[in-house]
C-alpha cells in the first residue's frame, strides 16, 4: 500500500474509532439511569472494551485476510514462478510476506492505543490491564496472520484462501464457546447430578475450562481481566476446593505459550510449502 | 565449446498422462536453440524442470554442471527464466521492478542502480524508468521481463514464448534483442510458435511432439537432410514452352511444375535441381543465351514450416 491510500485509510480508521468511543460513552451515559451520571471508572471500562473489541476483530479477521492473499496472490498475478527462480530463500519470502501484512495491522493497533488513553483519563483501567491486553493482541496478530499465510501457500485462489481463513478464524473464535456450552449442557447433569461433585472433578472442570479458554482470544482476554480485577491475580491465585489448596492460573499464560508454538509450527510449515518443488 | 545444458532421459508424468517421455539432448555454450512443437508437446514442462520449478518423474538435467533436482540454488544462479505468462506488481515502477528482482538475486544495493540503468538501456526502456510497470505496453513488459532475467548476468536464458502476443514491431524488437544477447555470448533456449523467427535467430532446433524429441540438430543440416535437392523458381515474360524445353534438356533438372499444375504466380516454373552452384550458374547462362526473357531466377531455401510439418504429425500428449 503506497501513496495516499494508506494515509486515507488510517484517517478513516481513526475517525471511525473516535466515533465509536464517543457513541459508547454517550450510550453508557444514557443507559446508566444514574441522575448524577455514570461513574467515570465504569465509562472508562466501556471505552476500553469497545476499542479492544475493534482490535480483536482486526487481529482475528482482517489481519489473516491480508496474509491469506499474500502467496496465492503471487500465484494469481503470475509472479510466483519469477520469485521461485530467484535466489530468494523460502524463509525470507515467508518472513517478508508476514511482516508486510503485519506492519499495517500493527500500525492500526498502535495508533489506536492512544485512544485507550481516554479510558485512563476516565480511570476505568489499570496500566497492567492495558499492557496485558495489548500483549495478547500483538501475539495473536502474528499467529492468526500465519494461519492466513499457510492457507495462502496451500490454496490456488485468493477468494478460496480468504474464505477458508475467515472460516478458520471464525471457528477458533466462536467454536470454543460453542464447545464449552455443549459440554456444560450435555455433561453437566451427568457429572454434577443433584449434589456438588467430588474435588477431583471440580479441579478437572476448572483446569479443563481454563485450558479451553486459553485457546480463544476473547475468552482469554475476559477471564484474564476478571482474574486481574476481581482476584488481583496477574499469573495465578489460590483457592480452597473442598478444603484443598488449588492454584488457579490465569489463561493468558497458556494462551501465549500455545499461540507461540502454533505460530512457530505454521511458520515452519509455510517455509516447507514454499521450498517444495512442484510435482504437478 | 563446452556443454552447458545436458538433459538425460527426462520424463514427466501427470497421473496417466506422459507429458515428457525420455527426453535427452545436450546444448553447447553460446548456442541459440529454438524449441518447437505443437501445443501440449511438453515444451513448457521441459522448461519448468530446467528452471527448478517442477520435479521430473525420472531422468536428470544439468545446467552448467549443476543438477536441477539436487542443486536448485546453483542452477538458479546460472539461469534466467522468462515464462510464457508473467505478472507484474501493481504500484511498482519500472526501475523498482528490476531493483527488487536484483535484490532477490543477492545483488548488493551499491551495484543495483548502475545495473538497472544498464539493463534498461539494453532493452531500450531507459525513458520509461519512472513509469509504473502496469502502464507499459505488452511489448515493453515483455522486454522488461527479459531485462529481469538478465539481472544476475546468467549464462543461460530459458525463454518460453518470448514473442507471444506481440505486435509485428514488438516482435522485431524482441528478435533484435535476442540477437544482441546471442552476440553477448548467452546460451538461449527458447520456445516459439512463430517458426520464421526461430529460423531467423537460432543455430539449432529441437522439435518436440507428444513428449518425444522427434528431431534435434543444426537447422541447415536438418533442412538438407529433409530435402537433398534444391528447389528453383523461374519467372519469364511468357515464353514458358521455350523455358520448359531448355529445362527438360538439363540433366540436373527434375520435377518441373508450372503455374497451371500447382499454386504458383503466373508465367512461373518450379523445378528440383540436383547439381552444384556451378551447374546452376551454367543453366542460368544457357537460358539467357537462348533469349528466354527471364524476370527472376531464385532458389527456394525451404522454410521451417515445411520442416515442422514434415517432422510432426499433429499429435499432442
Amino acid at each position: 500500500m503506497r501513496g495516499q491510500r494508506a494515509f486515507l485509510l488510517m484517517t478513516a480508521y481513526l475517525l471511525l474509532m473516535g466515533g465509536l468511543i464517543f457513541t459508547v460513552y454517550l450510550a453508557y451515559v444514557a443507559s446508566s439511569g444514574n441522575n448524577f451520571g455514570p461513574s467515570n471508572r465504569q465509562a472508562g471500562k466501556a471505552v476500553f472494551t469497545a476499542v479492544l473489541l475493534v482490535q480483536v476483530i482486526l487481529v482475528l479477521f482482517i489481519g489473516p485476510t491480508f496474509t491469506s492473499a499474500a502467496i496465492v496472490g503471487e500465484k494469481e498475478r503470475q509472479t510466483y514462478d519469477l520469485l521461485r527462480t530467484t535466489l530468494l530463500p523460502a524463509r525470507s519470502l515467508v518472513t517478508g510476506k508476514l511482516l508486510s501484512s503485519l506492519s499495517y495491522i500493527y500500525l492500526l493497533i498502535i495508533v489506536s492505543i492512544p485512544l485507550q488513553g481516554i479510558a485512563f483519563l476516565l480511570g476505568g483501567i489499570s496500566p497492567i490491564e492495558l499492557l496485558l491486553s495489548q500483549f495478547l493482541i500483538l501475539i495473536s496478530a502474528i499467529t492468526f496472520a500465519l494461519i492466513g499465510l499457510y492457507i495462502s501457500t496451500v490454496l490456488r485462489s485468493t477468494l478460496t484462501a480468504s474464505l477458508t481463513t475467515f472460516a478458520v478464524a471464525f471457528t477458533l473464535t466462536f467454536g470454543t464457546p460453542i464447545v464449552a456450552a455443549l459440554i456444560t449442557s450435555i455433561l453437566g447433569p451427568v457429572l454434577f447430578g443433584p449434589s456438588t461433585p467430588a474435588w477431583p472433578v471440580q479441579i478437572m472442570l476448572i483446569y479443563g475450562g481454563l485450558l479451553l479458554a486459553a485457546t480463544n482470544l476473547p475468552a482469554t482476554l475476559v477471564i484474564s481481566d476478571l482474574f486481574l480485577v476481581e482476584q488481583d491475580a496477574l499469573v495465578y491465585f489460590t483457592d480452597f476446593i473442598d478444603g484443598r489448596l488449588a492454584y488457579i492460573w490465569s489463561p493468558w499464560l497458556p494462551y501465549i505459550i500455545l499461540y507461540i508454538l502454533l505460530g512457530l509450527l505454521l511458520y515452519w510449515a509455510c517455509i516447507r510449502r514454499i521450498k517444495r518443488v512442484a510435482r504437478k | 565449446m563446452s556443454t552447458i545444458i545436458e538433459i538425460d532421459g527426462l520424463t514427466k508424468q501427470y497421473g496417466q498422462l506422459t507429458a515428457l517421455n525420455n527426453l535427452s539432448l545436450t546444448i553447447e555454450q553460446g548456442a541459440v536453440v529454438g524449441f518447437i512443437g505443437p501445443n501440449g508437446a511438453g515444451k513448457t514442462t521441459t522448461m519448468r524442470i530446467l528452471t527448478t520449478l517442477l520435479q521430473p518423474t525420472s531422468g536428470q538435467a544439468w545446467l552448467a554442471g549443476f543438477s536441477v533436482t539436487s542443486q536448485p540454488r546453483d542452477v538458479r544462479r546460472v539461469v534466467g527464466y522468462m515464462p510464457d505468462f508473467f505478472g507484474v506488481y501493481e504500484d511498482m515502477k519500472v526501475w523498482e521492478y528490476l531493483d527488487f528482482f536484483a535484490a532477490c538475486y543477492d545483488i548488493p544495493q551499491s551495484a543495483r542502480r548502475t545495473m538497472v540503468d544498464d539493463l534498461l538501456a539494453l532493452v531500450d526502456l531507459g525513458h520509461k524508468k519512472e513509469e509504473f510497470v502496469d502502464n507499459l505496453s505488452r511489448g515493453m513488459k515483455q522486454r522488461l521481463c527479459l531485462a529481469r532475467t538478465l539481472a544476475h548476468d546468467p549464462q543461460v536464458l530459458i525463454l518460453d514464448e518470448p514473442a507471444s502476443g506481440l505486435d509485428p514491431r514488438a516482435r522485431i524488437e524482441m528478435r533484435e534483442l535476442l540477437r544482441e544477447l546471442k552476440n553477448m555470448g548467452k546460451t538461449i533456449f527458447f520456445s516459439s510458435h512463430i517458426l520464421s523467427e526461430v529460423a531467423d535467430i537460432c543455430t539449432s532446433i529441437a522439435v518436440l511432439e507428444a513428449g518425444h524429441l522427434v528431431a534435434y540438430g543444426d537447422l541447415a543440416e536438418m533442412k538438407q537432410k529433409l530435402r537433398p535437392h534444391r528447389v528453383v523458381h523461374v519467372r519469364t515474360l511468357g515464353q514458358l514452352e521455350d523455358l520448359q524445353r531448355v529445362l527438360i534438356m538439363n540433366d540436373h533438372v527434375n520435377g518441373i511444375l508450372t503455374s497451371a499444375e500447382v499454386d504458383l504466380p503466373p508465367d512461373t516454373i518450379r523445378f528440383d535441381f540436383t547439381g552444384s552452384d556451378q551447374q546452376m550458374s551454367s543453366l542460368l547462362a544457357e537460358l539467357i543465351q537462348g533469349e528466354i526473357p527471364i524476370v527472376s531466377f531464385s532458389e527456394d531455401g525451404g522454410d521451417l514450416e515445411d520442416l515442422f510439418l514434415h517432422l510432426t504429425r499433429g499429435i499432442v500428449s
